[in-house]
């Protein structure tokens, strides 16, 4: 985990908020809450809306232009909003704050609520790749050993093939998985394709060492796979819809 | 031609006649394509080509602002010319069922009047009959000018043949000089919709507060007419505030005087003058509304204090005022996001 200079926290008025850019240039607003500090995503997951320009009462965020609205002190959306802000960890040292950036197996939401231990295990098994606009990342038919998670840009996944292929969801977050058959015990063959539509950046991760890992950690594995079938649920129940 | 939209959620097919923009053609199959002014200016309904050629019929657009790379295109403006496919980053829904559908409409303009210097009232005869909902509006395009205009209509009636709407004059604004010219008697227009979010129904069972500024009002007489029509203020509030610079700016006082008589116990129409005091006569001449000076959003701030409970707001009008609005009432008056209905024009 790599620590990175945002701002001093005397910059943040009480209550207030304001855009900051780290060292190495990421954009993040940065929030002060009764004195507790909070950093997100500078930009409305909405429609690219400066969040700094939005309203705030030192606890609830408003983006002022469609109202969506979130939590300060969690992210999570209110209201009309329709998904939570990315957020980002600050540590502070005397009047310094600090971002701390994670990959994209901390942000990811098959992920979250894993133990530490655990989600230190498949870090150490992600390799990253980078795959160029138009770059098929697997099709219909290739073996299904490796997952993977969005860590930058845009994958495009389709269910099918042919004339009988499904547009279906698009890969648009960090943290986004795609390629979860390789989490399946009887390892499938892949029954979808998936392409880069931008470059992008993913994590590829061996399935059969993650059962492993999550084998050796009920708990984590448990909570992985509710997730994993819901998010299965979702993506037969959107192909479905067609 | 097929065109495809890639939602965050999901993916839709629908077909566009030759010329017709995808997000007309989109909203025409039922689909909740993203949009707030439907007329070039607002960026919301932006869209990145993923394949296929489009036609961009206004590259002037204003709205082209808020595009970022070659790839991004208004879906309000631009017609696909093959088969095409694109994206939008947010979550699209089909149309509600119970919503009134949108579609092209033709019809001919009618007895355009003077309702100040600066303000213009004109109806249109509609070659069909069509329903819409109280706060909605019409994308109109008119002989000669380049784009569409957002226009809310002033009436509301079921199965309307007759629309009626007001326009400010601007400087060098195409439809407004075409209007205020003199020539547009008997002209034909062409008509999308009805568009819009910003709409009143008496379901809503609660207390509503309406903040116009200047021809932002026009909507606000829908709901009105709505409101009266159903005898809602016989059971709920209406607090309607209708801001103008002086005395000279105002139009309408007359219907909306009448409005009020009818509920005279839980309805008050209250006019801001934000450039000159109110005149002694004002109060006289119109005894059913009240008069004040300031800037609507803080004559409705100071007259409402203490009467936020259980109210669902409609905004509506030059954007700084809608924006002043918003925020007292989200941060000081403590109205829920969603009690807070605006579109959005510049």
């Amino acid at each position: 985990m790599t620590k990175r200079f945002i701002c001093r926290a005397g910059d943040i008025p009480a209550n207030g908020m304001k855009e900051c850019e780290a060292e190495g240039g990421l954009k993040l607003l940065v929030a002060n809450a009764g004195g507790e500090f909070f950093a997100y995503q500078a930009i409305c997951p909405h429609q690219d809306v400066a969040l700094c320009e939005g309203l705030y009462d030192g606890s609830i965020l408003t983006c002022h232009m469609h109202l969506w609205q979130w939590d300060i002190k969690s992210g999570s959306p209110v209201g009309l909003a329709e998904t939570a802000l990315e957020r980002y960890n600050l540590s502070m040292e005397g009047d310094s704050l600090f971002v701390e950036s994670k990959s994209a197996i901390d942000v990811g939401e098959l992920f979250t609520g894993a133990s530490e231990a655990t989600l230190a295990k498949l870090a150490a098994l992600a390799r990253g790749e980078e795959y160029d606009q138009g770059a098929v990342i697997y099709g219909v038919g290739d073996p299904a050993e490796d997952f993977f998670v969005l860590d930058s840009g845009r994958v495009e996944f389709r269910i099918g093939r042919d004339e009988r292929t499904s547009p279906a969801g698009f890969m648009l977050r960090k943290g986004e998985v795609f390629g979860w058959a390789a989490l399946l015990d009887s390892h499938p063959r892949r029954i979808a394709s998936a392409r880069a539509v931008e470059r992008s950046a993913v994590l590829r991760i061996d399935g059969r060492q993650t059962l492993g890992a999550l084998e050796a950690d009920p708990a984590s594995g448990y909570l992985v796979m509710k997730r994993l079938s819901a998010l299965i649920a979702r993506y037969l129940a959107e192909s479905g819809a067609k | 031609m097929r065109v495809q939209i890639n939602a965050r959620n999901r993916a839709y097919e629908f077909e566009a006649e030759p010329g017709e923009k995808i997000l007309f053609a989109g909203l025409r199959a039922r689909i909740d394509l993203p949009y707030e002014c439907a007329t070039g200016t607002c960026g919301t309904c932006k869209a990145r080509l993923v394949g296929g050629p489009i036609d961009d019929a206004w590259p002037e657009a204003s709205g082209k602002k808020y595009l970022k790379g070659a790839g991004e295109f208004l879906m309000c403006q631009c017609a696909p010319v093959a088969e095409v496919v694109a994206e939008v980053s947010s979550f699209v829904y089909a149309t509600d069922p119970g919503a009134c559908p949108a579609d092209a409409i033709e019809g001919v303009v009618s007895a355009p009047r003077r309702l100040t210097h600066d303000v213009l009232a004109f109806d249109v005869g509609l070659d069909r009959a069509l329903d819409f909902d109280a706060g909605q509006f019409m994308a109109v395009g008119v002989p000669g000018v380049a784009g569409l205009r957002g226009y809310s209509m002033v009436n509301f009636d079921r199965q309307a043949r007759r629309l009626e709407f007001i326009v400010k004059r601007k400087p060098g604004g195409g439809v407004s000089e075409w209007l205020f010219g003199g020539a547009a008697e008997g002209a034909r227009v062409t008509l999308f919709g009805p568009l819009g979010k910003a709409t009143f129904h008496p379901s809503l069972a609660k207390n509503i507060l309406c903040i116009a500024g200047g021809s932002g009002i026009a909507g606000m007489m829908s709901i009105l007419a709505r409101a009266c029509q159903e005898r809602y203020f016989a059971q709920f509030r209406g607090d309607f505030f209708f801001g103008v610079r002086t005395m000279a700016d105002t139009f309408y006082l007359d219907e909306l005087s009448a409005f009020q008589r009818e509920f005279p116990e839980r309805l008050t129409v209250t006019v801001a003058l934000s450039d000159e005091d109110v005149p002694a006569a004002a109060a006289q001449k119109h005894p059913a509304l009240r008069f004040e000076r300031g800037m609507v959003h803080e004559v409705a701030k100071r007259t409402m204090q203490g009467r936020f409970q259980e109210v669902r707001a409609y905004l509506a009008g030059p954007p700084p005022a809608v924006d002043a609005s918003i925020r007292f009432l989200l941060l000081e008056a403590k109205l829920t996001a969603d009690n807070i209905r605006y579109d959005k024009f510049s």
